[in-house]
């Protein structure tokens, strides 16, 4: 290995720095602001109109199938506690005292805003959220995964899930009633308000509604659309004769959509996840080559070694074999020699009975 | 600092008072004295002084007049235990320059004529302050703070619930009967080439149209001359042993002394060569071009009766007693009064200084509410609206001298029908059954003649509504609006036809438009049921 570890990291950032250079182009590309489908559908939420009957409530849970509450809808001692919507109940209505406990109290609905650019649908990496041609944010149950960064991506905190359900829990929200919507009749909600508190209509109309009746009763109205403008613009849109953050809605949002937010970073996905996998290979590859070409040369320098030992052992063999043959050849001759000299003294002797062997 | 200075005046002046009070005469009670609750104070002086010469290094100091006033009455000692003498004011003409000789003008600062330095004001506060309270309790009575953190409080203890004081009609008429209506007491111009103040007869106005906030060229603070004019006036009454108004700050300046103020009922007019009536139009002159010349039909204007709506002339004659057209040209010219227009000045919305604006907020009591809160805002008037009131071609209002103008406007107003007779009961429906669009609930029964009937004794007692209610039928419009008034008018669904319109959004649907002109109108008349939620109180929910 010739890779140091401060040598990897310096490439791994030159790659990242390019990636970076590389993904400008494609931000710029995702901040087309999108301004809505044209025709589709928006709904105003008149504060000051609302006089907190929960009949849209009732039939938000009815159009929807959703079980029944534990107390009533026609039981308004439910508006006394702040709620929020929950996997069985899309949307809410909330009482609030902005001018104090004894003056008349002001509602605010809480529920799907139906972002024009909606931040659960970016965050979804199975695209289980979807922005309708109707302006409904749907929710597509088959894909979902059940990861819930939908829950954490929403500015204002929406989405629910079903924690109680072992199988396939699924995240639960408005709908806008779409399927409604399809069929051409109007949200089951805005359908129920006997005040017209809930307006629905295309959001061009529902804006200049809105504007109209600031325009009317200025006296009334707080100048300003909720929702025209937060987050990139909404579906629902909402009216207030005091400040939204009195009624339970975030102040703090701006008008920029949360997917343009994340642009910057997301973009950069597919160029680190299409790019850096090559660049990767690439130094796999070359390490990996360089590693193969010093594995051969070893193997051949080895191999040399060995045949060079090799043939110099036969020859130590074979001079050994020759020495030990000259030397049992010499031992031989010289046995032999000797035999002759003690046989030549033995005869000389010839009557000497002890012999001694000699090898 | 004028503020300061002219508090401390005042100061003066009260205890002035005070003292003469103390030593000699006796005098009937002035004012029964009136303790505000814990904490709540009319009488108090924020000590800044030092703020001319720069930054305060601790927090001003709020002095109680009152109490000081009350606490040197316990002594037996006066006014100039704080006040100096001074004889640098300028006098006022006629009585009131004879009631200041005669009281010993006091300077309005504490122990000094003049703010020389810092130190020399600093060192003086605290000697004299410090000095006074030491002995008061070497003396055995009662005393104030003796230590820096107690005057100079970062959080203080006591809250102004100092009221505006002014003069209205009934107050101003009970000192022109005092006076003999010798309006010179109190009235005066200021002539420049003497130098010097002067009564003028017939121009007299209210003190504010010279007096401003704060002190103008040589014209002092409003706050300063009523001080030194009212309160002066007063401590000479006290001194002659005459009933006379009061000299204490809270005498004035407390919400429960002002309601204790005596009211005259009835209210003779005012005598201020008034027109009965006259002409709300264009003053033509000769050297007019036609193009400057007034092309809209003039008001006839009833004066004498406006007289009597409100507290003071000031309400409408803000900046003099002059006719509106004086200020207010044909055209925006840059001058003050002349960047309001006549037709705003007229028409403008939300002021009490226009005729459209104070009939506007007129129309808040709830017996009007119920219809007026429901009409747009700034919304076009069709042209009959505007003939309600320009009523006389300009060559017809025109007159040779005022006296003639005030006969003719009054003549117009005189032959003016007031009120229109009310339709005949037979013509109106009891009832009427709302069941266009019953689902869950029974159809509603409307108690239709019950509440026109409530709408017309609402305004059975209003001139306004006379006025203006041109049609035996206008009252219906509250309801039936966005169509001519008419006895038996178009039905809400007419209009609201369909449920829901999308294609309209700002008109209601038909649902929505019962429950909103409903709920709404009791909303403004404040008819509390039944309660808006409350669906069973107007139609009885089916049996399933």
């Amino acid at each position: 290995m010739s890779i140091s570890r401060r040598r990897f990291l310096s490439w791994m950032g030159a790659a990242g720095a390019g990636t970076a250079a590389l993904a400008r182009p494609g931000h710029s590309a995702t901040t087309q602001h999108f301004e809505g489908y044209a025709d589709a559908g928006a709904v105003l939420f008149d504060s000051v109109i609302c006089i907190g009957c929960r009949r849209c409530e009732a039939a938000c849970n009815r159009v929807n199938d959703l079980p029944a509450p534990e107390r009533p809808f026609d039981d308004l001692t439910v508006l006394d506690e702040r709620r929020r919507t929950h996997w069985d109940s899309y949307m809410v209505i909330n009482k609030y005292y902005p001018n104090g406990k004894e003056n008349p109290p002001v509602y605010g609905r809480m529920g799907c805003n139906h972002c024009l650019e909606p931040a659960c649908a970016s965050a979804c990496f199975v695209r289980a959220f979807d922005k309708a041609p109707t302006a409904a944010v749907t929710y597509d149950e088959t894909v979902c995964v059940g990861c819930r960064y939908c829950m954490v991506a929403c500015p204002f905190e929406i989405p629910t899930y079903e924690y109680h359900k072992v199988i396939s829990p699924r995240i639960s929200k408005c709908t806008f009633c779409h399927p409604r919507l399809e069929k051409g009749l109007l949200p089951g909600c805005v359908e129920a308000c006997p005040t017209e508190a809930l307006t629905f209509g295309t959001r061009e109309d529902i804006i200049a509604t809105a504007k109209e009746r600031i325009r009317r009763h200025p006296d009334r109205y707080i100048d300003h659309v909720y929702g025209e403008k937060e987050m990139g613009g909404t579906s629902w849109l909402y009216l207030s004769g005091v400040p939204f953050s009195q009624v339970g809605k975030r102040e703090d949002l701006g008008y920029i959509a949360a997917p343009k937010l994340t642009s910057g970073a997301l973009a950069a996905v597919p160029i680190v996840v299409g790019l850096w996998p090559v660049l990767l290979t690439g130094i796999y590859a070359v390490s990996k080559r360089r590693e193969k070409i010093a594995k051969e040369e070893k193997e051949n320098a080895v191999a040399q070694a060995i045949s060079a030992e090799k043939a110099e052992a036969e020859a130590n063999l074979t001079q050994e074999k020759e020495k030990a043959k000259k030397d049992k050849e010499a031992a031989v001759e010289k046995a032999v020699k000797k035999a002759l000299e003690d046989a030549a003294k033995e005869a000389e002797e010839a009557g000497k009975k002890d012999s001694e062997e000699e090898s | 600092m004028e503020k300061g200075r002219s508090l401390v005046r005042w100061t003066g002046i009260g205890l002035a008072f005070l003292l003469i009070a103390i030593t000699g005469m006796r005098v009937q009670g002035v004012e029964a004295p009136y303790k505000e609750p814990e904490g709540l104070r009319a009488d108090i002086l924020v000590i800044d002084t030092l703020k001319v010469f720069g930054e305060l290094e601790r927090p001003a100091v709020l002095f109680l007049h009152d109490q000081h006033t009350d606490a040197l009455e316990k002594q037996e000692k006066g006014c100039k235990t704080c006040h100096l003498k001074d004889a640098s004011f300028t006098l006022i003409p006629d009585t009131l320059d004879e009631a200041i000789r005669r009281i010993d003008p006091l300077s309005p600062k504490f122990k000094r004529l003049k703010d020389e330095s810092r130190q020399e004001v600093m060192d003086i506060y605290h000697d004299e302050c410090i000095g006074c309270h030491t002995r008061t309790a070497d003396e055995g009575y009662e005393s104030g703070p003796v230590t820096c953190g107690e005057c100079h409080q970062k959080e203080p203890e006591v809250v102004s619930v100092r009221q505006e004081m002014g003069m209205d009609l009934s107050l101003h008429y009970r000192h022109v009967k005092a006076r003999e209506k010798k309006c010179g007491v109190c009235h005066h111009k200021f002539d420049e080439i003497k130098d010097q103040l002067f009564y003028a007869k017939g121009e007299e106005g209210s003190c504010r149209y010279c007096h401003r906030e704060v002190k103008e060229e040589n014209r002092i603070s409003m706050r300063l001359a009523s001080h030194v004019a009212c309160v002066n006036c007063h401590r000479d009454m006290v001194d002659q042993q005459k009933e006379t108004g009061p000299i204490r700050c809270a005498g004035c300046h407390s919400e429960k002394m002002q309601a204790r103020i005596k009211k005259v009922d009835p209210l003779p007019r005012m005598e201020r060569n008034q027109p009965d009536a006259v002409f709300v139009n264009i003053t033509e002159t000769a050297e007019m071009s036609a193009d400057m010349k007034a092309r809209m039909a003039a008001v006839p204007f009833d004066h004498k009766a406006h007289e009597t709506y409100n507290d003071t002339c000031r309400v409408c004659h803000h900046e003099g007693l002059e006719t509106c057209s004086t200020c207010h040209t044909l055209a925006v010219a840059p001058d003050a009064g002349k960047k309001v227009n006549l037709e705003q000045a007229m028409h403008q919305e939300n002021t009490k200084t226009s005729c459209i604006g104070c009939h506007m907020m007129e129309q808040a009591p709830k017996e009007c509410a119920g219809c007026h809160n429901f009409m747009p805002k700034d919304r076009k008037q069709d042209d009959a609206f505007c003939k309600v009131c320009h009523s006389v071609a300009p060559a017809q209002a025109a007159a040779a001298d005022k006296d003639e103008e005030s006969q003719k406007a009054a003549n117009v107003l005189e032959a003016r029908k007031t009120r229109m007779d009310p339709i005949p009961e037979s013509e109106i429906p009891e009832t009427v059954t709302i069941k266009a669009i019953e689902k869950e609930f029974e159809p509603a029964i409307m108690p239709h003649r019950k509440i026109i009937d409530r709408l017309q004794k609402g305004v059975a007692s209003s001139k306004l509504a006379d006025h203006f209610h041109t049609d035996r039928a206008t009252l219906c419009q509250g309801c039936h609006h966005n169509t001519p008034p008419a006895v038996k008018p178009p039905k809400c669904s007419n209009c609201h036809g369909k449920p829901f319109s999308e294609k309209k959004p700002i008109m209601p649907g038909l649902m929505a438009a019962y429950h909103r002109q409903c709920m709404e109108c009791h909303k403004n008349m404040g008819i509390e049921k039944p309660a808006a939620v409350d669906c069973a109180g107007c139609h009885k929910e089916k049996k399933k």
